[in-house]
């Protein structure tokens, strides 16, 4: 199954160039040049980051660099925006967590 | 040192840069890792069989730049200081000029409603690039909520990739969300020709001959909305809740009456696996305001724009403005507003007043139209200039 648009009526067709890159671990493939955030939705990766405070869920909301909800992990750089960072071969991309909370212990979400 | 520096790669600052730098050293920055800002997801046809394809567009502007300009990418713009010259300083170093042009766009609106920031949904741009420029679906089935002409244009362009789009509605109504069905009612009929409002005029046949705002033609309006081009637009349904555990799973319409009152008991789901939200444009003008400009808040543009003359020109001598960060409009009059501070950086008066008239051109011919009373929207901009120019000559 692909979720990408490889022909397009009035665009045209594209062969995109896949590449592979590291998620959480896993390898999978993405579009070489093109967002991460576009490449992991073309995996149906939607959950890009989980909000530091409660865990909740947080995907690619305005996609072009002025939003900031789509920060991820880049070769262990923190807050990288993918929707402005660009898949390249072997990049090791993570997921951010929920972070301990410094006042009342890691305990205080459960 | 460069003799000018452009913040934005959009069609306004690549057109600056096409003019500049035949006479000067020129440097552009922009964030996005591809120039050509937001022309890259912009796809309508302009008239019959005659495609206004962005993408293409912006190719031809960088082909053109590229080996005369100095054009640096992903590299943000945090922070601009003036004493003789502009410093400029960004993520990935700080550079200097004699000129700066701010070119940097705008941002989507968006309002909030209850679970927006579920994973799946995201801005109606958001939905623009991921499906023109980035050519990943967004979903299989997507709900626009928000009835305006960027919204308008981009739920046709996701049905040119053949996303379906369930439904376009209104938001709830909140302290930051107002717009009434008659709003929305008038936004279609000010789309004049544009294929989406075609059903306006034909197709319907409610309104278009007579005054827009008829109430019985708002009285008129089907309950489910009408399917017009393909597009399935309804007026008397408002979104008032996304819902979903880990990602858009569905949304809530409640139906209303004409004035947007609703209607009890009449909500109902919808299944949908992402949701766009649209509130308009809003120009970008931090850089502005990081150098104290006088801000000017005219709706019809947009929001706050930095305070500048009709030449492009801003009360800091050398700093220049162009495109959408003077108010929103479309991508051709940001090409021509580029060119227009080219021309006055470079003292070319008689291009300068050229550039000008495509302006004012191209403002009337304009096929995609954001705000009706636009104009006005610039004579304020404009008289406020003068005046405080003519208090200085005093
Ligand atoms: C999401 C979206 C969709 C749009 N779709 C349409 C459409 O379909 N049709 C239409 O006619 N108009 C559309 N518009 C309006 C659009 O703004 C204009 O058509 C046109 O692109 C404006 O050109 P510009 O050069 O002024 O700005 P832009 O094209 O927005 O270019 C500005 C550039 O500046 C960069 N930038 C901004 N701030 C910084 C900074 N601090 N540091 C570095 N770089 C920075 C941005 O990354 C961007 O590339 C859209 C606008 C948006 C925001």
């Amino acid at each position: 199954m692909t979720d990408r648009i490889m022909n397009h009526k009035i665009l045209g067709t594209i062969q995109p160039e896949l590449v592979p890159f590291r998620w959480n671990g896993e390898i999978i493939h993405g579009a070489e040049g093109e967002s991460l955030a576009a490449a992991l939705l073309a995996n149906g990766i939607r959950t890009l980051r989980r909000h530091e405070k409660d865990g909740k869920p947080r995907g690619i909301y305005c996609n072009i660099g002025h939003c900031s909800e789509c920060r991820v992990t880049v070769n262990g750089e923190r807050n990288q925006r993918a929707c402005l960072t660009p898949v390249e071969k072997g990049m090791d991309v993570e997921q951010q967590t929920e972070l301990p909370h410094l006042v009342k212990g890691d305990d205080a979400h459960v | 040192m460069f003799d000018t520096i452009i913040i934005g790669a959009g069609p306004a600052g690549l057109s600056a840069a096409g003019i500049l730098q035949e006479k000067q050293k020129v440097l552009v920055l922009d964030e996005y890792f591809h120039a050509g800002g937001r022309l890259l997801g912009q796809l309508y046809e302009e008239k019959k069989g005659k495609w206004w394809n962005g993408l293409e567009i912006a190719r031809k502007l960088v082909s053109d730049t590229q080996d005369k300009t100095e054009i640096r990418l992903s590299t943000s713009v945090y922070d601009v200081e003036l004493d003789d010259t502009y410093t400029v300083h960004t993520t990935s170093g700080t550079f200097r000029s004699r000129h700066l042009i701010i070119a940097t766009g705008s941002r989507e609106k968006s309002n909030p409603l209850p679970e927006w920031d579920l994973p799946g949904v995201m801005t109606v741009g958001a939905a623009q690039v991921l499906t023109n420029f980035s050519r990943v679906r967004p979903g299989d089935k997507g709900v626009i909520v928000g009835i305006n002409p960027l919204s308008m244009v981009i739920a046709m362009e996701l049905g040119y990739a053949d996303i379906d789009v369930a439904k376009i509605c209104l938001p709830p109504e909140n302290l930051l969300s107002t717009q009434k069905p008659e709003d929305a009612f008038e936004t279609l009929v000010s789309l004049g020709h544009s294929a989406p409002s075609r059903f306006i005029s034909t197709g319907a046949g409610l309104a278009g001959k007579a005054k827009p705002i008829h109430p019985a033609a708002l009285k008129l309006f089907p309950k489910n909305g009408i399917r017009a081009m393909g597009l399935p637009i309804s007026i008397k349904e408002k979104i008032i809740r996304i819902n979903g555990t880990e990602k858009v799973e569905s949304v809530t319409v409640q139906k209303t009456d004409s004035k947007g009152k609703p209607l009890n008991g009449k909500t109902r789901e919808v299944k949908c696996d992402f949701v766009c939200i649209s509130d308009g444009l809003a120009p970008l003008s931090e850089i502005g305001s990081l150098l104290n400009l006088k801000h000017v808040y005219a709706e019809s543009l947009g929001g706050y724009v930095p305070l500048h003359s009709e030449m492009m020109e801003t009360e800091l001598p050398n700093l220049y403005v162009a495109g959408n960060v003077t108010g929103i409009e479309n991508a051709k009059v940001a090409m021509y507003q580029g060119q227009l501070a080219a021309h006055k950086i470079l003292g070319d008066e008689d291009a300068a007043m050229r550039s000008l008239s495509a302006i004012t051109h191209e403002r009337k011919n304009a096929k995609v139209k954001f705000h009706k009373d636009l104009l006005q929207g610039r004579e304020t901009v404009e008289t406020m200039w003068r005046e405080i120019e003519k208090r200085k000559a005093e």
